[in-house]
């Protein structure tokens, strides 16, 4: 696991640990593992300066 | 007369010729579910009462004259995320719902309402419509679902009684849900056709959310043709779900010969299971007759991590306080009960910049598609994962889902229909996968595909009597 996964792991288990025994700890732990590389082949990606989320937001108005 | 394996066209025909009482028609759809459905895991609540009262409204009115169209006395069932009212539970597939119930019905069943058809049954479906990281198919309180094509194997998910039912023979429509493979799995594995809409094109407005900007709602059906006949009485602009699109649509199921022009994305077949790649490859050499098919290239991309962090990030959110409040103990997957604190590990900027990416995305691959008519592959890499074990599943990174993952984030419609077997005697799936609100041009190439091979008229080997 990287620095980043470890810390992450760590946030969770502070969490949620007393929930979870050590065989389903160990699941999260490598489920983390998965998201922080994932997470890094997203961050390795080129995106443009100008590249806005794709996310529609659209301000209210009730007689709109 | 029986009527199991009927499309809605042939049934609409028959009960305007009065061949067949839409009364009769919901009967043996009911008594189907509540045997065959039950043995296959496929339903969640049969709605008799209601069924048989709008069967017998659709009766008298079509000999009144009244005709609403094409679906008008026609049974379907629905995956039980769609609210429903009148005291009808909807239980999200997950235990700790199971008694619950909503006041009003989704949009969409008001709309299959307004056009005549018979809601039958709400049907089963993975627990929270998967996005809790499931791993193996007993992940729904009504048990795991199974496959009209082999009692060993799975019907999909996480529509899986939309598929089984429909493949089954049970029902000749239902609506599933899509958040990335939730409708094209099921209508995979239990050999039948369906059709992922365009974001937007269909309201989601009543439907449990999993991820807001990649949930869609569509027809599971015997045919592209009838998926068609469906859509258009479901899409349309809805005030109560913003994202939805003033866009008309019009089902054109008329259109003539013509020739196509397919592309397939290089890496896409191969990537597949050699079973599924086999019938895919001869899947396109019969394509060949329908047009032109050209290899062609996508920008390198994190595809499939972009498409998870959206809806595991989403999926975390909508769930937040069930996740948080340790009611996910409650669900039935063991992995369920435990993947979900995971997503904490996500960071807002990380999210942020998998949106971004997405808008990047949708543009390059709408550059690709404006060259094409739809680019072609497999609906599924795998075909019928065993009931007793564990899959691989892009949405936990285990395979890879390219189209799945571009498709689904970019919120492009898809239609999913038969095109083989394997030598066990499972379907494999061939995906139209096209241009925003091009539900059209997908599903006429998937129609003349279907004129073309006999692979959606392929039944399962114990055939139901209805």
């Amino acid at each position: 696991m990287t620095d980043e996964a470890e810390i992450l792991f760590a946030l969770i288990r502070a969490r949620y640990g007393a929930r979870l025994d050590p065989a389903q700890l160990a699941d999260v732990r490598a489920t983390v593992a998965g998201i922080v590389r994932d997470v890094a082949a997203l961050r390795a990606a080129a995106i443009p300066d100008g590249a806005e989320p794709a996310q529609p937001f659209i301000p209210y108005r009730s007689d709109a | 007369m029986s009527v199991a394996f009927r499309t809605i066209r042939e049934l609409a025909a028959d009960i305007r010729a009065g061949r067949l009482s839409p009364v009769a028609l919901a009967e043996a759809c009911l008594r189907g579910l509540e045997t065959a459905g039950r043995r296959l895991n496929a339903v969640v609540t049969t709605t008799r009462g209601r069924a048989l009262e709008q069967a017998a409204r659709a009766e008298r009115e079509l000999a009144a004259g009244h005709d609403r169209g094409p679906l008008h006395g026609i049974p379907y069932g629905v995956k039980d995320l769609l609210a429903t009212g009148g005291g009808i539970p909807t239980t999200w597939g997950a235990a700790p719902f199971r008694e619950r119930c909503f006041d009003e019905d989704a949009t969409v069943i008001r709309r299959l309402d307004e056009a005549g058809a018979v809601l039958v049954g709400k049907l089963a479906m993975v627990e929270l419509a998967g996005g809790m990281g499931y791993r193996q198919p007993n992940a729904s309180f009504t048990g795991p679902g199974v496959s009209p094509w082999s009692a060993a194997a799975w019907s999909g998910g996480s529509s899986s009684g939309s598929g089984s039912a429909v493949g089954a023979g049970l029902l000749p429509f239902a609506i599933g849900s899509e958040t990335w493979g939730s409708i094209l799995g099921p209508a995979t594995y239990c050999g039948v056709s369906g059709l992922r809409p365009t974001y937007g094109r269909v309201s989601r407005h009543g439907a449990m959310p999993l991820a807001w900007t990649l949930d869609k709602l569509g027809p599971l059906a015997l045919t592209a043709d009838d998926c068609g006949l469906v859509l258009e009485a479901i899409a349309g602009r809805d005030p109560r779900d913003p994202t939805t699109s003033d866009r008309p649509y019009r089902y054109d199921g008329t259109a003539g010969e013509r020739r196509f022009r397919f592309a397939v994305v290089r890496g896409t077949v191969e990537a597949a299971e050699p079973a599924v790649r086999a019938s895919v490859t001869r899947a396109l050499d019969t394509l060949h007759a329908l047009g032109s098919v050209e290899d062609t290239t996508l920008p390198d991309r994190p595809y499939e991590p972009m498409a998870r962090v959206i809806l595991w990030v989403e999926g975390a959110a909508a769930f937040q306080d069930l996740v948080e409040g340790g009611g996910i103990a409650g669900l039935t997957a063991p992995e369920d009960r435990i993947t979900p604190y995971a997503r904490d590990a996500i960071l807002a900027k990380d999210y942020v910049r998998a949106l971004r990416l997405r808008g990047v995305v949708a543009r390059e691959i709408d550059a690709v598609l404006g060259r094409f008519d739809a680019i072609v592959g497999p609906s599924r890499g795998v075909a019928g994962p065993r009931l007793d074990a564990e899959f691989r599943s892009a949405i936990r990174g285990g395979v890879p889902d390219v189209l799945g993952a571009i498709g689904n984030a970019a919120g492009l419609p898809a239609v999913g229909v038969p095109c083989g077997f394997t030598d066990e005697g499972l379907p494999v799936g061939l995906q139209f996968l096209g241009r925003a609100w091009e539900e059209n041009t997908i599903l006429a190439a998937a129609r003349a595909w279907q004129a073309h091979t006999d692979w959606h008229r392929r039944r399962p080997p114990r055939e139901p009597t209805l």
